[in-house]
């Protein structure tokens, strides 16, 4: 991302930003950023909401335009009264962490998916609870050391022998779902953009390294270059693929205009009552 | 003015439509949902938005939502639900959105029995979030006409004070059905006293003041203001600080908006309270009821009697209680939590004492027999909020 796109879009007090330093979570931020370039979106065209822990907190308040931060977990629940307040046209995006969106925030993850609001939700992965000092969470790969598994994560977690939550999601009515690290730029972006166009319930799962933590306990190294090979070598192309790669990318549902908006639906529905089209019991 | 024969339930429905609610979210609990089930049918009719949330918590944010959106919203529940509200009441406190909350008490703990009346969270709609450092703002109906009043009232001051207000009504006000008198005009309106103001938004770049004033616009998004929300420590224009001075200044506006602006929130009834009494009864919602017709029924007979209604609870009121009396707290639990704020409050030789059930009334002579132990000095079983033995 060249200076003139952080120009652009991010505010200068949050530029460079306070992650640490290497983190992925930069290079995750400006994938989301091409994306709206490339839409030609503006400052006015988009409202930002955040989750809590790193992805969140780092990207709260970045964007020059509106934002919100919502608490853990709870945000898809605030996002969604939120959205039914906005113009249709306003694009609503939503940085969080895979705890957020994953753990505590599941359940109200799934809900907004089943009604197809219109938001995008990019879930920026750092593999665990990193904000805390790094305890494993639902995407640590198996066997992974982190702070609360000193002899190796070994709860079954959500992307590995056989589950993968991002089926959960696309069951749960979600029209468009996809998966990539950071590293796969080109086809994050264009997955992003899909997303962000998508008048409905988007989730953009992009894994990224936490050099700080997740790199030290589990890899044994911060060293960007070791991580990065890491990455490359557990990242499988295909959502069927896997086996034994930690990483199965790409598009996992695409039904982007197959299912109605939720609120344009209730908007719809709340203009023929008015019309006296529909009567109650 | 319209005159029906209504419940509390469709009181409030109407004081919220009135006010320009135009998004309900809330999730069925007993005694409430019928409150949930009028907006349901009324919301659609005025334009606005009815949700069935996944739970309480995702109703309240859906409602925060909403009103960081532009829309005034309301949510209502019960006990259960209402502890629920401990995340999304917080996050509104801190980040000042107006949203309006009603809870319809019923006996507890917890699931406790879901169709009597209770007062179990007064102390709760105090303290419904964590972290202290805020007021809060909390009415008590005690009629129908009143709940259609003050869910009227609860909308005007969220949007003045820009924060969530909290209707805390009971079981028998909600489900009771009484004579129901709604404006049909504006001068009407005017004339029952009742006021709303529309939302405003604030166009930055200072969003969180360092100033106690009211009146200040919330933060509303979909504007390009650069407005910013959040649950974390707020600088003037909402960025996210860690910095201590910033969250004085943040604590002091949450507590003197409040604090300093009280001649808007305090409210209450009183009977005989200027005619000598020795003791005074104390009540709110439905109790007071009948603290009423026990002070009217013990004057009648003689007895030195009066009563306090506090109509708004929180901010509470400690002025009621400068005159030096036996008090009685009148209350729907057994554990006696009014009595302690009254306790407190009370002025210097005071007794305080405390009269408790759940689920039922008392009746007037009840109330009248324990007026004049108090005045013969004979010690009540009850030992301030220590319950006696079963
Ligand atoms: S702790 Fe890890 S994920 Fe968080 S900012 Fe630092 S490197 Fe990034």
């Amino acid at each position: 991302m060249s200076d003139d796109l952080l120009e652009k879009y991010v505010r200068p007090e949050k530029n460079p930003g306070t992650a640490c330093k290497g983190c992925g979570l930069r290079l995750a931020h400006r994938r989301v950023l091409e994306a709206i370039d490339q839409l030609g979106l503006g400052q006015g065209d988009v409202v930002w909401g955040t989750g809590i822990g790193c992805s969140g907190r780092q990207t709260f308040v970045t964007w020059k335009g509106d934002t919100f931060a919502g608490t853990h977990g709870r945000v898809y629940a605030l996002a969604t009264g939120v959205r039914l307040a906005l113009p249709p046209e306003k694009r609503l995006i939503l940085t969080v962490g895979d705890g957020d969106a994953f753990t505590i925030g599941l359940h109200h993850l799934l809900h907004a998916a089943r009604r197809n609001v219109d938001m995008t939700v990019v879930v920026f992965d750092n593999l665990g609870y990193q904000s805390t000092g790094g305890q494993y969470g639902v995407t640590t790969p198996v066997g992974s050391r982190t702070d609360s598994s000193p002899y190796g994560a070994w709860e079954p977690n959500w992307t590995e022998g056989g589950h993968d939550v991002l089926r959960l999601v696309r069951e749960a009515g979600a029209t468009f779902v996809a998966r990539h690290t950071v590293l796969q730029g080109e086809a994050a972006v264009t997955s992003l953009k899909r997303a962000i166009e998508n008048r409905g319930f988007s989730l953009v799962q992009l894994v990224y390294p936490c050099v700080t933590h997740f790199g030290v306990q589990a890899l044994g190294t911060r060293d960007l270059g070791r991580i990065y090979d890491w990455f490359r070598d557990q990242t499988a192309e295909g959502v069927a693929a896997g086996g034994d790669k930690r990483f199965a990318t790409g598009v996992v549902h695409d039904g982007v205009g197959k299912r109605p908006e939720f609120t344009e639906a209730l908007r719809g529905f709340v203009a023929r009552v008015q019309n006296g089209e529909v009567q109650h019991g | 003015m319209k005159r029906t024969f209504d419940t509390g339930n469709a009181a409030i429905t109407e004081g919220a439509l009135w006010a320009g609610c135009r998004l309900f979210a809330g999730y069925p609990i007993t005694p409430a949902t019928e409150i949930a089930e009028n907006m349901s049918r009324r919301l659609p009719q005025e334009g606005g938005f009815y949700l069935q949330a996944e739970d309480e918590n995702a109703a309240l944010h859906i409602c925060n939502g909403g009103s960081l959106g532009g829309l005034k919203a309301m949510t209502a529940t019960s006990g259960p639900g209402f502890i629920l509200f401990a995340d999304p009441f917080g996050w509104a406190v801190s980040s000042e959105i107006p949203v309006v909350i009603v809870n319809s008490q019923r006996v507890g703990p917890v699931s406790g029995i879901t169709g009597a009346p209770g007062q179990g969270e007064f102390y709760l709609s105090r303290y419904l979030t964590h972290g202290g450092n805020y007021e809060t703002i909390v009415l008590a109906p005690n009629s129908v006409q009143d709940a259609f009043r003050l869910t009227v009232r609860a909308f005007y001051l969220a949007e003045r004070f820009r924060t969530p207000v909290i209707v805390l009504a009971d079981q028998m006000v909600t489900d009771g059905w009484e004579t129901l008198q709604t404006p049909e005009s504006e001068a009407e309106a005017r004339e029952m006293g009742l006021e709303r103001v529309e939302r405003r938004v604030n166009p930055g770049p200072v969003f969180y003041p360092a100033s106690s004033d009211i009146d200040i616009p919330p933060v509303v998004l979909g504007h390009n203001t650069g407005a910013a929300a959040s649950d974390w420590t707020p600088t003037d224009r909402g960025h996210d600080t860690e910095d201590v001075t910033w969250q004085h200044k943040h604590a002091w506006r949450l507590i003197h908006k409040i604090l300093d602006h009280r001649d808007l929130i305090d409210e209450a009834q009183t009977w005989s309270v200027d005619d000598d009494p020795e003791v005074i009864l104390v009540a709110y919602g439905t109790p007071s009821r009948v603290v009423q017709s026990a002070v009217e029924a013990g004057r009648a007979q003689g007895l030195k009697v009066g009563g306090i209604r506090p109509v708004s609870l929180w901010p509470f009121q400690d002025a009621l209680f400068s005159r030096k009396a036996i008090y009685l707290t009148v209350e729907l639990n057994w554990d006696g939590q009014l009595v302690r704020e009254v306790r407190r409050a009370a002025a210097a030789g005071s007794e305080v004492h405390f009269w408790g059930r759940c689920g039922e009334l008392p009746s007037v002579a009840e109330l009248l027999d324990t007026v004049r132990q108090l005045q013969a000095g004979v010690a009540l079983t009850r030992d301030a909020w220590r319950t006696e033995k079963w």
